[in-house]
């Protein structure tokens, strides 16, 4: 028993320590950083790089790594996008982190090189001093994550109580706003969280590297698992945060000495307990109701007074809508007409294995109109749409595969089974803030992946299932017009529900829910009907991927995979049908191209790519081009009215810009209004 | 009073002079903060009722409790005649209750067109919330009928210019006409009216202010307003009986004439010091 405390004990250490520097960061910014996992490991891999692989020692490699790289990436960091987030919305923030996450992994492949490393050292000198403590051996790097956990609690909680810096660190946390105007420098104090947090960042990766092994993939996961210790903590106390991951690894550890050693089952309950720590906890704060948007709250009054109205919602930013209702029947649906012509010739323009992957870009692209219902049309972070995508593809091919049924009927069953989940999680959802929504849904998506994809039905030995495609349409050719032709109804379906009476409702659901209230509009509703729908869509999506692919692999619809779909979703736009078309063929294309043509160190450019695109929504809202294309369609619009001889009767006498130039207090400067609670 | 729930009101024919809106014993507190203590009022059809007190006198959060934002602890909110008190906003609204907010809650990706639109199908067409989702018609022109009354209240009140603007480019003032647009496409019976006059000038002011008394005057359904507002003024001119608040309870009742001179009103305006040196004064805007 004591030693599987004790191992435990080690594991709930990373935790703890992670935890610590998740909660700075969320205290003083705002911020869950979702890319704690990728901070971690770009340390961890550099600790690593310097004393592996450029043989420095142990003590040097350790300074420069953890006290120095870390602090300075998190101040580089903080430049170069968190100060651009401080009173952003929490959907920009996720998103913003979410493509850091999506981004370092693959920089630091393309710094460090793509080297599989399964064992990596830790901060003790090998070989590895192993201590008898009553019966139990114990290693100096167990020894020294202890130290660690101690180190941080005593000296973080003593800082943050006693010192001055504390005191500021606290006063930023209550409001940025009265900090800066008492005298002190906001920026500087979060410069130094963010320093801190990195270093943590970095001082866990190095410390898990020996267990985990150097593996993006894992890191994430490990870092994941210490949002239950945050959310445990109701992301502010670093007390309870740090107890929670110690007890969380304790409990880990017991859970595998009780289950039977040998069997699958016991590896997937014990990758998933973290993840079921986390359902726990939500749930425990959902029937507590503790979570109606109050962790999306940050600052005073004052912060939330200077905090304009929606400037930084994700999807459908103010500066970005134009007076549609001048652009014309050209203006306003030549461009996608022009993109789907375009699509329709590419099966034709390519051959071979290039004409299979337009299948798949297309298949993507109806994914990705999931995403521009739920995120764009509905305004909510869903990190699951990936799982519903899953859901739907491993349903399709089942039936299809082992109940013979005509695989376009799965395709569309397999949606109608992913229909209640979206519908269910979209009902028990509607009550929290934005950025609960994505952790529940994160934790939907981990737990099915644990547990329900790593089925044997399901992974048939790690072969996945093969999926027939339809009599019809069995070459590539012909099923990349099946995709192009489903992907066309779905966006029609899309397009109809945004400009619809629907879509105005939605839209004014997700600016103004007191707003849509006070009008007669049922919040609720609206949010299922369009939770829902995503899921549907995803769901179909998945089932045309797999045929598309021939092959059901549960591994293809991992959690964190959806997380680079998204990004590469937003770097394109996420409210419109055409990115969803664009993205999916980048997504599919890009890194294909990259590896036909291109130097292979190529390969990690789309990824980093798509990180960046996640992480300018800071700046554009609307995703990069689509903000781009928008800025084109008005100076189009503003050339063409200079060319009219006059407005006519009901025209606007000035764009959209120009009213906010002339008006005495533009809208974007209108403080934002804080729901009253009911 | 009745304890009918609004989901399921009969169309009875209300009596005329029933009050529309009536709150008794309205108490709401904010942990050990009381912010309203047993406060009523009453909005007779056809009329402009002023409800006014200096900040944090609790105006916003009795607006809060009419429209169904916030429960109270204690008291009851009737509309026409019917407890509404555990009604939610939308069902309220749903019966003829509408409303704006001290800072715009407007819907940034839409024009002001279709803000006006929106809020004409949710009265009158509902259904379109979720048939047209699906359903081909919607891309057709929309009714004459629809076309007619939404021009009608974006040239009430003076939109028309920037009707197809989206509202994310409007200065304050046009964008309180906006959402004043908004709640008189439902056809409410009557409006809630958080400081609809803040953020405009004076020419803008006295424009509303006379919407105002032509909506009042001319609506056949005797639609009224409930008005809170800073500018006293203006409130007892426009207003035919006044509330006044202060430090969430009901000081004050009556005719503009009637709060005029009243001397709490004054002593919750200047301070009691003040109010007694000044009885006779214009401490109150006469």
């Amino acid at each position: 028993m004591l030693q599987y405390v004790i191992a435990g004990l080690v594991l709930g250490g990373i935790y703890a320590i992670a935890s610590a520097g998740l909660v700075i960061t969320y205290v003083s910014s705002g911020i869950l950083n979702f890319s704690f996992g990728a901070l971690a490991y770009f340390v961890a891999r550099f600790y690593y790089y310097l004393h592996t692989q450029q043989n420095w020692g142990i003590p040097y490699a350790a300074i420069v790594a953890i006290l120095i790289a870390g602090p300075a990436l998190g101040v580089f960091l903080y430049f170069m996008l968190f100060r651009f987030l401080r009173l952003s919305s929490p959907l920009v923030k996720v998103v913003a982190t979410l493509g850091l996450l999506v981004a370092i992994p693959a920089l630091s492949t393309l710094i460090f090189g793509n080297e599989a490393i399964s064992s990596a050292p830790g901060l003790a000198p090998e070989p590895v001093r192993v201590f008898n403590f009553i019966g139990v051996a114990v290693t100096l790097d167990q020894v020294i994550v202890y130290a660690s956990v101690v180190a941080t609690v005593v000296l973080g909680s003593a800082i943050l109580r006693y010192t001055d810096v504390g005191l500021k660190v606290r006063a930023l946390v209550d409001s940025p706003a009265m900090t800066a105007l008492s005298g002190t420098s906001s920026s500087a104090v979060s410069i130094g969280v963010w320093a801190v947090s990195t270093f943590f960042a970095g001082l866990a990766g190095v410390l898990a590297a020996p267990i985990i092994g150097l593996d993006p993939n894992n890191f994430t996961l490990l870092i994941a698992a210490a949002f239950a210790a945050v959310i445990a903590a109701k992301f502010r106390s670093l007390p309870i945060a740090v107890t929670v991951g110690l007890a969380m690894g304790v409990v880990t550890s017991l859970i595998q000495r009780y289950l039977p050693s040998s069997s699958n089952w016991t590896t997937e309950v014990v990758d998933a307990v973290p993840f079921m720590f986390i359902a726990v906890f939500l749930i425990y704060n959902l029937l507590r109701r503790n979570m109606d948007g109050d962790a999306d709250r940050v600052g005073g009054a004052l912060d939330r007074a200077i905090t304009p109205q929606g400037a930084n919602r994700l999807a459908g930013s103010a500066e970005s809508a134009l007076d549609r209702g001048s652009l014309g029947l050209i203006g306003k649906f030549g461009g996608p007409a022009l993109l789907m012509i375009l699509a329709a010739f590419l099966p034709i323009l390519v051959q071979g294995f290039w004409v299979g992957l337009m299948a798949q870009a297309f298949a993507y692209g109806i994914i990705f109109l999931s995403f521009t219902l739920v995120t764009g049309e509905g305004g909510m972070i869903w990190l699951c749409q990936i799982t519903f995508a899953g859901v739907g593809a491993l349903t399709a091919s089942q039936l299809a595969t082992n109940h013979g049924w005509p695989i376009l009927a799965a395709i569309v069953v397999g949606g109608l089974v992913a229909l209640p989940m979206g519908l269910i999680i979209g009902f028990l959802t509607i009550r929290l803030g934005d950025l609960y929504v994505a952790l529940v849904t994160l934790t939907f998506g981990l737990l099915m992946e644990n547990l329900v994809f790593t089925q044997g039905i399901f992974t048939n030995l790690g072969l996945g299932v093969n999926v027939a495609r339809p009599s019809f349409a069995v070459t590539d050719h012909a099923f990349a017009y099946v995709c192009l032709i489903a992907f066309a109804i779905v966006a029609l379906f899309v397009l109809n529900l945004r400009r619809s009476t629907t879509g105005l409702a939605l839209n004014a659901v997700r600016w103004s829910p007191p707003g849509a209230r006070t009008l007669g509009i049922s919040v609720v509703q609206m949010k299922i009907i369009v939770a829902g729908l995503g899921a549907l869509v995803a769901g179909i999506g998945g089932g045309f991927l797999v045929v598309a692919q021939t092959s059901a692999q549960p591994a293809n619809f991992a959690t964190f995979l959806g997380v680079v779909w998204l990004a590469a979703l937003v770097t394109v736009g996420v409210r419109s049908n055409t990115a969803a078309l664009i993205g999916g063929l980048s997504f599919t294309m890009l890194p294909a191209l990259a590896l036909a043509y291109l130097p292979s160190w190529t390969g990690q450019l789309p990824a980093i790519l798509f990180g960046a695109g996640a992480i300018a929504v800071a700046r554009f809202p609307d995703g990069s081009l689509a903000q781009g294309g928008e800025a084109f369609r008005a100076r189009l619009l503003r050339v063409a009215n200079r060319r009219a001889p006059g407005p006519e009767s009901g025209t606007p006498l000035a764009g959209p810009g120009e009213l906010a130039l002339n008006g005495p207090m533009a809208a974007r400067s209108a403080p934002v209004v804080e729901e009253v609670p009911s | 009073m009745t304890g009918v729930d609004v989901e399921s009101r009969s169309p009875a024919i209300p009596n005329p002079a029933d009050p529309v809106l009536t709150a008794t014993g309205i108490t709401v507190r904010f942990g050990g903060l009381t912010a309203l203590s047993d406060v009523g009022l009453e909005v007779p059809p056809g009329t402009i009722v002023g409800l006014v007190g200096p900040n944090g006198a609790g105006k916003s959060t009795l607006f809060a409790v009419l429209s169904g934002l916030l429960r109270p602890a204690a008291g009851r909110v009737f509309l026409h005649g019917d407890d509404v008190t555990s009604a939610s906003a939308q069902a309220r609204a749903r019966n003829g209750l509408a409303r704006t907010f001290q800072q715009p809650e407007l819907f940034m990706g839409l024009t002001v067109r279709e803000h006006v639109v929106l809020a004409h199908r949710v009265r009158f067409s509902r259904q379109r919330l979720w048939r047209d989702m699906v359903d081909p018609r919607s891309i057709l022109p929309p009714s004459k009928e629809e076309n007619d009354r939404v021009d009608g209240l974006l040239e009430l009140l003076d939109l028309t210019h920037v009707a197809r603007a989206s509202v994310g480019a409007l200065p304050l003032g046009t964008s309180r006409l906006v959402e004043i647009a908004r709640a008189l496409a439902t056809r409410p019976d009557v409006v809630l009216l958080d400081e609809p006059l803040s953020g405009l000038d004076m020419r803008e002011s006295e424009n509303l202010a006379s919407v105002f008394q032509r909506v009042v005057a001319s609506d056949d359904r005797r639609v009224s307003l409930l008005m809170v507002e800073h500018d006293v003024a203006t409130v007892l001119s426009l207003s035919s009986r006044i509330f006044v608040l202060d430090f969430g309870e009901l000081i004050a009742s009556g005719t503009p004439a009637e709060i005029r001179s009243n001397a709490a009103v004054r002593a919750a305006y200047l301070g009691d010091e003040d109010s007694t040196s000044t009885a006779d004064s214009t401490a109150v805007p006469q």
